[in-house]
C-alpha cells in the first residue's frame, strides 16, 4: 500500500488513543479484567480498522511471545494493552494480510510493548514519592485516596500518550516494511523467523504453565490431532 | 462500630484498584490501605487517633496478587473490627503476604489465565469470528476472576484470622492445577492453527512442511532453555526487515 493511502481520520487516531489509555490501566491499575491482553486489544484495533481476524492473528502471536513474562511480583514484562492495540490497528491498516505486514506489526508490538513496560517503571518510581510519607497521610486519609486517584490518573494519561505518540510512526513503520520488495527466499526466511518465533514461544509458555516434560505428551497430542483433523479434510 | 452493607461494598469494589499505586517501596500497601478505608472509617468512626494508628499501620510494605486482596482486605478489616492488637496485626500481615503473592501467581498468572487465552486463540484457528473469541475469553476468564475476589472477601471478613486454614484447601487452586493437561492440548492444536495462519500469509512463497519441521526442531530446546530461545525468537522478528532490506538491496 503507497503511504499515501493510509486513512487514519483524527477522530479514529483521537478514538484509539483514548482506548489506549483504558487499555493501559487495566494491565496493572484497575480492574484487570484482561482487556489489556495482546489478544484482546490487537483485536479491538484490527476491528476499528476493519480487520478484526488480521488483529487477532498478530494479538494471538504477541500472547504467545508474552506468556513467558507472566507478572510475577516486581518482574519485568511488557506492557501488551497499548501496544497490541497499536500492533492489531497497524496491521489491519497497512499490513494488508501479508507476511512482510504480520512480521513488522510483531515487531512493532514487542518493541511498544517494551518502551510501555519502561513507562511503568517510572510511574512507579512516581507512585514511590506519592505513597511514601506515611505519617502525613495517615494524619488525614483522604490525602492517601487523592493519591492513590491520581496515580491510577497517571496510568490512564500514559497509555493515552503512548498510543496516541506512537500510533503514527507504528503504522508507517509497518507500511514501510511492507513496501520492502521481497524476493521468494526473503518470504521463506520471514516465514521461518515467525514460525521459529511461535516455535520458541511454544516451548517456553509450556515450560512456564506445566509442571514437567510430561506437558510434551499433551502438548504433541493436540497438534497430531489438529494436523490429522487438517489432513483428513484436505483429503 | 460494625461496617455496613455499603461500607463492605465499597471496600470490595475499591480492592480492584489495589495496584494503581504499586511502588517497589511498599508495593500494594497504598492500595489496600485505599481499599480498607471504608471499613476502618466505619470501625474507629467514634476514635480518629486510632484510625490513623491504623492506617499507619497498613501502610507499611504489603504484597498480595491483586485477585486475592479482596481477601487480605476482608481479614484485616475482621481484625480491626474484633479490636486485634497492633503486634497481633502486624504479624497476621507479615504471615499473609506470602502465600497471597506465590498462591495467587500459581493458580491465576500460571495456570487460569494461559487456559482461557488458549481456548480462544484455538477457537480463532478453528474460525470462528475474533469478535466472539474475545468475548469467551473474557467472559471465562472473569468468571473465575470475579468468583476469586468474592470467595476472598467473604472468607476474609467472615474467617478473620482463620483464613490461614481456608488457602491452604483454596478451592481454585485444586481446580486449576487440574488443568494443564488441557492447557498443553490447546498449546499444540494453537501451535498448529497459527502456524498455518502464517503460512496462509506467505501467499505460497513457501513449503508448509518445511516450517513444520523447523517448528518441531525449535519447539523441544525451547522449553528446555526458555529464555534464550524466547531471546532468539525476538532477535529473528528485529533482524527479518534487516535482511529483507539486503536481499532487496543484492537483488
Amino acid at each position: 500500500m503507497p503511504l499515501t493511502d493510509i486513512n487514519l481520520p483524527l477522530a479514529t487516531w483521537a478514538f484509539l488513543a483514548a482506548l489506549g489509555g483504558l487499555l493501559a490501566v487495566d494491565g496493572v491499575s484497575v480492574p484487570q479484567i484482561m482487556i489489556s491482553r495482546p489478544l484482546i486489544s490487537a483485536t479491538l484495533g484490527g476491528a476499528i480498522m476493519g480487520n478484526a481476524a488480521g488483529g487477532m492473528l498478530v494479538g494471538a502471536l504477541l500472547e504467545l511471545l508474552s506468556m513467558r513474562h507472566p507478572p510475577y511480583g516486581a518482574a519485568k514484562y511488557p506492557d501488551t494493552g497499548p501496544a497490541g492495540l497499536i500492533a492489531g490497528a497497524a496491521y489491519a491498516e497497512v499490513g494488508g494480510g501479508s507476511l512482510e505486514g504480520l512480521v513488522a506489526a510483531l515487531l512493532v508490538g514487542w518493541v511498544l510493548g517494551w518502551i510501555g513496560a519502561y513507562a511503568g517503571y517510572g510511574r512507579r518510581r512516581i507512585n514511590g514519592r506519592l505513597t511514601l510519607a506515611s505519617e502525613f497521610l495517615a494524619a488525614d486519609p483522604r490525602r492517601l485516596e487523592r493519591r492513590h486517584r491520581l496515580a491510577i490518573g497517571m496510568d490512564v494519561i500514559r497509555g493515552i500518550l503512548l498510543t496516541g505518540g506512537l500510533l503514527v510512526p507504528a503504522t508507517l513503520l509497518v507500511a514501510l516494511i511492507v513496501l520492502i520488495p521481497t524476493t521468494p527466499t526473503g518470504t521463506a526466511i520471514g516465514a521461518t523467523a515467525v514460525v521459529t518465533l511461535l516455535a520458541a514461544s511454544i516451548g517456553s509458555a509450556a515450560r512456564t504453565t506445566a509442571p514437567d516434560v510430561r506437558a510434551w505428551a499433551m502438548v504433541l497430542l493436540g497438534a497430531v490431532m489438529v494436523l490429522t483433523a487438517i489432513w483428513a479434510r484436505a483429503w | 462500630m460494625e461496617p455496613r452493607r455499603r461500607d463492605l461494598w465499597q471496600a470490595w469494589w475499591r480492592s480492584f484498584t489495589v495496584q494503581g499505586s504499586w511502588n517497589y517501596r511498599t508495593l500494594v500497601a497504598p492500595g489496600v490501605t485505599y481499599a480498607l478505608l471504608p471499613l476502618l472509617r466505619r470501625i474507629h468512626s467514634e476514635e480518629p487517633e486510632r484510625l490513623q494508628e491504623s492506617v499507619l499501620r497498613h501502610l507499611d510494605s504489603f504484597n498480595t496478587h491483586p485477585y486475592l486482596s479482596s481477601l487480605a482486605v476482608g481479614a484485616l478489616a475482621r481484625l480491626e473490627f474484633e479490636g486485634a492488637s497492633d503486634d497481633e496485626i502486624t504479624r497476621f500481615r507479615v504471615a499473609l503476604r506470602g502465600p497471597l503473592g506465590t498462591l495467587g501467581d500459581r493458580t491465576v498468572w500460571a495456570e487460569w489465565r494461559p487456559f482461557c487465552l488458549l481456548v480462544s486463540i484455538t477457537l480463532f484457528g478453528l474460525g470462528l469470528n475474533p469478535l466472539w473469541c474475545a468475548l469467551v475469553f473474557l467472559g471465562v476468564y472473569n468468571a473465575g476472576h470475579l468468583w476469586i475476589r468474592v470467595w476472598g472477601f467473604r472468607c476474609g471478613w467472615q474467617q478473620g484470622r482463620e483464613v490461614g486454614r481456608l488457602l491452604r484447601a483454596f478451592p481454585f487452586q485444586r481446580f486449576a492445577d487440574r488443568l494443564w493437561p488441557v492447557t498443553m492440548y490447546l498449546l499444540g492444536a494453537a501451535t498448529v492453527l497459527l502456524g498455518r495462519a502464517v503460512v496462509a500469509t506467505a501467499d505460497g512463497g513457501t513449503s508448509s512442511r518445511w516450517l513444520l519441521f523447523i517448528a518441531g526442531l525449535m519447539v523441544v530446546p525451547a522449553f528446555r532453555w526458555p529464555n534464550q530461545f524466547g531471546r532468539l525468537a525476538v532477535g529473528l522478528l528485529l533482524t527479518i526487515p534487516i535482511l529483507w532490506i539486503l536481499l532487496a538491496l543484492t537483488g
